[in-house]
């Protein structure tokens, strides 16, 4: 059998990469070490690009090779490296502080994947011609944005929150893919373009937050009040 | 060919003050791209009212009159703000806040006419993008734009405030992010089916109904979170007084006035295809809700606010509320509330932070303790006016905010929503008592020994310009520009 052109290894593959999306999500959940947590970050991206990929590849879609392609580009390389050159700047590589332990950020993590099944399925039409895959991945999509936002509230330092919101974006971008196999290309690349900008502009402003609060602890910052 | 002309214009402006070496040169820069902008968004109009919409590059350009109107107000406000912005960082400048030394102050005027006209672009582009998508890509833009604007004078409390701004406005707008990917699920499948086109406005309207209602709905809750979190309506407000206050005036004028219509454009673009998909009663309820959440939020910091521009910031917000409270409420007499408060607002909010920033220069401070009253025998100038834009800020008639206040308390209570208006009135009671509590206190006084201080060219004739066109429009608003906002209240119930 011709893995290559059969349709039906796709879905599953597809699946499967979304899963180890989801799977490092909570890993970095748990993960305490700022750079593994950059690297964790590079490898969901890169997952996300071959999602894309194998998408564009089994539906014959080729304009989300492009969107595959600068995901891996972008997100895979260029942005960590972004990250890890700040990190190495501002010389800070101990550990992230969450507010929550990790055993039950991970527990929240789950009870947050377990709602995102169950929004995914409310609005999963099927019959209405949509994707064949969005089932399982939608709902993945769906975690990996909760669950971002939950790593933005229960991290303490400016540059692990700019990592959570990365992924946050990532689901995005999953549900974006699965969805209606990637959004019009122009959308597409401002998106990407957006993100690069963000990038830039968010390493700017921890880099600045370090230099005059000695610290990247975003809850030192409330001096406006009221 | 003009839409293209109106993006480029700031864009060049932006790159060419990037490269310029004298602050003279950027000053002519800006000032000649705003005003060749405004031109533009009048010939926009007029293009508009002349043949109904303007659709170019395969719509990825796309004018109605609604975002005809948003231009247009833009346009005013950077217009303004730009004259404004000369003879405020001038004044900075000779009172040494950008740190003394030559080159330093040269790279804040760089900062300053670099961003700000690039900020404005992007403001452009989310009115006159004709897909959902670009849309989106376009106010993100406008965040990362205007970032380094709020650390302008780089202290910690505006480090602070930009952090705010960056990551709440950042999680907002992935949420509308999400929401664009559910508005092209929901219309992938009929739209034609062509991928290019399938978030194209004209596409996505005509095709409204069909819409995928469960989606929809998800897909305006995201929208409304997101397009809110950069409105900031309540409670996803708190980034709001922190950068007002940070940013240099003209800037956090152009923050409060021209962004939050582009944020409340973007909103109701989703309002009109998700009532369209399920109906106006889901989105509206929603909006009623978060509109008078934030008026209702917004009344008790005003009422014991300490700082004058936080008090601005707060007010920003209630009037945020005021106009998704009439979005919400729907009907063509409520959006036409809407469209006209939308264009009074921006006048006079727009000349409120001017006053805010000329009494903020002379006394060195914003909070009201440290000015002690008397502002009207000092500046006399900007105490009027500040005065004036107060009591038009507030709905006080004559002036313009009454009408169209009047006209959204007629078409809530129309439509039988009897306790939204009663709070609605009774909020807007409590900023109306704080508001001129505050602002009263400031401006009027016992007459201090201080000498009257004379009118800073620029920075006080740009107030005073837009201190008569908020005076005229009280009394008499043009033809062709009523006409536009007409337009755009039909845009938003479908007439």
């Amino acid at each position: 059998m011709d893995l290559l052109h059969n349709p039906e290894f796709g879905d599953k593959l597809v699946t499967l990469m979304a899963a180890f999306v989801l799977v490092l999500q909570i890993a970095m959940v748990g993960q305490r070490s700022l750079v593994m947590n950059i690297r964790l970050f590079a490898a969901q991206s890169f997952l996300l690009g071959a999602i894309a990929g194998s998408i564009a590849w089994y539906n014959h879609a080729p304009h989300i090779f492009i969107a595959a392609g600068m995901t891996i580009l972008l997100k895979a390389i260029l942005v960590p490296i972004v990250l890890e050159r700040l990190v190495d700047r501002i010389d800070i590589h101990h550990e992230i502080a969450p507010i929550l332990n990790t055993p039950l950020s991970i527990m929240i993590s789950g009870g947050l994947t377990l709602v995102a099944y169950l929004v995914g399925e409310s609005f999963y039409h099927p019959e209405a011609g949509a994707a064949s895959l969005g089932h399982n991945t939608l709902a993945v999509a769906i975690s990996v944005f909760l669950i971002g936002f939950f790593m933005m509230i229960n991290r303490r330092k400016a540059l692990t929150q700019v990592l959570a919101l990365l992924t946050l974006e990532n689901g995005i971008f999953l549900a974006a893919t699965c969805l209606t196999y990637g959004m019009p290309l122009i959308v597409e690349l401002g998106v990407f373009f957006d993100v690069l900008v963000a990038v830039l502009v968010l390493g700017i402003l921890v880099y600045r937050i370090r230099e005059s609060f000695e610290s990247m602890d975003v809850s030192k910052l409330r001096r406006l009040r009221g | 060919m003009i839409l293209p002309i109106l993006l480029l214009t700031p864009f060049a402006a932006g790159v060419f003050s990037a490269l310029a070496r004298t602050r003279r040169a950027m000053e002519i820069a800006n000032l000649a791209a705003f005003s060749l902008a405004f031109v533009l968004a009048l010939g926009i109009a007029k293009q508009v009212l002349d043949t109904g919409s303007v659709s170019l590059w395969g719509g990825f350009l796309y004018a109605d009159h609604l975002s005809a109107l948003v231009c247009l107000l833009t346009a005013s406000v950077s217009l303004v703000c730009a004259v404004y912005a000369v003879g405020y960082l001038r004044e900075d400048e000779r009172s040494g806040a950008f740190g003394g030394d030559d080159p330093a102050s040269t790279s804040q005027f760089r900062k300053y006419y670099t961003l700000t006209p690039l900020f404005v672009t992007s403001m452009f582009l989310v009115a006159l993008a004709g897909n959902l998508g670009v849309m989106w890509v376009a106010i993100e833009a406008t965040t990362l734009a205007s970032v380094f604007l709020v650390t302008f004078y780089g202290k910690a409390t505006s480090l602070e405030a930009a952090w705010k701004y960056a990551m709440i406005g950042g999680v907002g707008l992935s949420m509308a992010l999400f929401g664009t990917v559910l508005a092209y699920y929901a219309g992938h499948h009929l739209a034609g089916t062509d991928t290019i086109a399938g978030l194209n406005w004209p596409v996505l309207a005509r095709h409204a109904a069909q819409l995928d209602p469960t989606t929809m709905r998800l897909a305006f809750i995201m929208a409304l979170l997101g397009y809110g979190t950069k409105a900031g309506l309540a409670p996803m407000h708190t980034w709001k007084p922190d950068a007002y206050s940070e940013a240099p005036v003209p800037a956090a004028a152009i923050l409060s006035t021209a962004m939050l219509n582009c944020a409340l454009y973007g909103l109701i673009r989703f309002y009109i295809l998700t009532s369209r998909s399920v109906g106006p009663e889901f989105p509206g309820r929603l909006l009623l809700i978060f509109g008078l959440l934030s008026m209702g939020i917004s009344v008790p910091f005003v009422l014991v606010q300490k700082n004058f521009r936080r008090l601005l910031a707060y007010h920003t917000i209630d009037h945020a509320g005021i106009m998704a409270m009439a979005l919400g409420v729907g009907g063509k007499l409520a959006a036409l509330g809407l469209m006209l408060h939308m264009t009074y607002h921006t006048v006079a909010k727009s000349l409120l932070f001017l006053c805010a920033g000329n009494v903020y220069q002379h006394y060195k401070t914003d909070l009201f303790d440290k000015v002690k009253g008397g502002v009207i025998h000092v500046i006399p100038a900007t105490g009027a006016v500040f005065l004036m834009a107060t009591l038009a800020i507030v709905g006080m008639p004559p002036f313009s905010l009454f009408q169209s206040e009047f006209l959204i308390v007629r078409a809530a209570f129309g439509a039988g929503l009897y306790l939204p208006t009663a709070l609605f009135i009774l909020f807007g009671t409590g900023i109306f008592a704080g508001a001129v509590l505050h602002v009263g206190g400031l401006v009027l006084g016992p007459a201090s020994p201080e000498p009257v201080t004379p009118l800073v060219p620029w920075r006080d004739f740009s107030m005073l310009g837009l201190a008569a066109v908020l005076v005229i429009v009280a009394f008499w608003l043009p033809g062709p520009l009523l006409e536009l906002i007409r337009g755009a209240a039909n845009v938003v119930t479908g007439g």
